[in-house]
């Protein structure tokens, strides 16, 4: 019993003795002295972000009620389209002219290139509305 | 507080003063606030990474980000408070990022008994071995470990910089000891001989 105090007290003194060790070493470190140019450096950084442009904030003013039209103007052109009963597979269904197939694969195609000439112009327009206040367009 | 009161201490403390003057629009009074704590935002930074030129550039971060949120500050504690907490994490996102590389902890090697002609390089070596060992806890020893000898073994100071209570703070040193005492058993011991060596050898030198 004796023994096995004597060893924990003997383990408890190393321990504290390794504790006191690892505390001067990380106590005692040099300072370290930042190099001649370094507040120049900085000082150059915060007058370049000083007389950068503020950043442009989010138009919301602009936006909100453009996303709120078209929410709006998309709901009631959906309950109106369930309302007149034009969502039914039925009516979704159409016949075309008797056509070849070449000139279908043609207007097809034609019609994806319009649809996508479409979105750009939108997306460009859109971007102009919110974006062209700020002088960047 | 008192208005007057508080505008006087404002004028008495020189970053309170810098800082008013920042915020009304004089940018070059920024350069006292960098003048003053460029040593300490240095020193710090260079506890995270141990890579000087990478401290300087994290310290520069950390500047720019304090310039930037100096409108933000609602000097609820003290300016130097706050910009060391603004740092540790400018420190710990910087190092998030690009991590430094470092070997784990177990792989960290235990100084061998040094030769006797080379003791004090040795001793050195021993020395840099435990403090780069503290850079491969995990982080969450790591930091308080680094802040707490940063800030002169401030047990409060380091946990304001980090946002901890006091208690978190103590018990993680306590931890973050524990793992170096059992990465380096015989650190003690092989110290003494280092020391012992060094005193030898300059004792023979003067004889």
């Amino acid at each position: 019993m004796n023994q096995l105090k004597t060893i924990r007290t003997r383990q408890t003194g190393q321990s504290a003795r390794i504790d006191a060790e690892i505390e001067a070493i990380l106590a005692g470190e040099e300072e370290l002295l930042p190099s001649s140019g370094f507040l120049s450096v900085v000082m150059a950084r915060i007058e370049q972000e000083a007389a950068a442009p503020p950043p442009v904030p989010f138009p919301w003013k602009l936006a909100v009620p453009g996303i709120l039209m078209a929410a709006g103007v998309f709901g009631w052109g959906t309950i109106e389209l369930i309302r007149l009963d034009l969502l039914t597979p039925a009516s979704l269904e159409f016949t075309l002219p008797p056509l070849s197939s070449a000139v279908i694969g043609q207007i097809e195609q034609a019609g994806w290139v319009a649809v996508a000439l479409g979105v750009s112009l939108l997306s460009w327009l859109l971007a102009r509305r919110l974006a062209g206040r700020g002088g960047l367009l | 507080m008192n208005a007057a009161i508080r505008a006087e201490k404002d004028l008495a403390d020189p970053d309170l003063k810098d800082v008013a003057c920042v915020l009304a629009g004089d940018v070059a009074a920024f350069e006292g606030i960098v003048r003053r704590w460029q040593g300490p935002m240095v020193n710090m930074a260079w506890r995270y990474c141990r890579d000087r030129s990478r401290a300087e550039e994290m310290a520069q971060e950390a500047f720019l980000r304090a310039w930037l949120g100096l409108a933000h500050w609602r000097q609820e504690s003290s300016f130097s408070t706050w910009l060391f907490a603004l740092a540790a994490n400018v420190y710990r996102s910087e190092l998030k990022r690009f991590p430094t590389e470092m070997l784990p902890l177990d792989a960290a090697p235990e100084p061998a008994g040094p030769a006797s002609q080379h003791s004090e390089l040795a001793a050195k070596l021993s020395r840099e071995t435990v403090r780069s060992a503290v850079l491969a806890l995990p982080l969450r020893y790591r930091e308080p470990v680094v802040l707490f000898y940063f800030h002169e073994m401030d047990v409060a100071a380091a946990a304001a910089t980090l946002a901890l209570p006091v208690g978190t703070l103590k018990a993680r040193l306590s931890r973050a000891r524990a793992l170096l005492r059992q990465r380096f058993p015989r650190l003690e011991e092989e110290c003494v001989s280092m020391e012992a060596a060094v005193i030898e050898r300059g004792k023979e030198a003067v004889n």
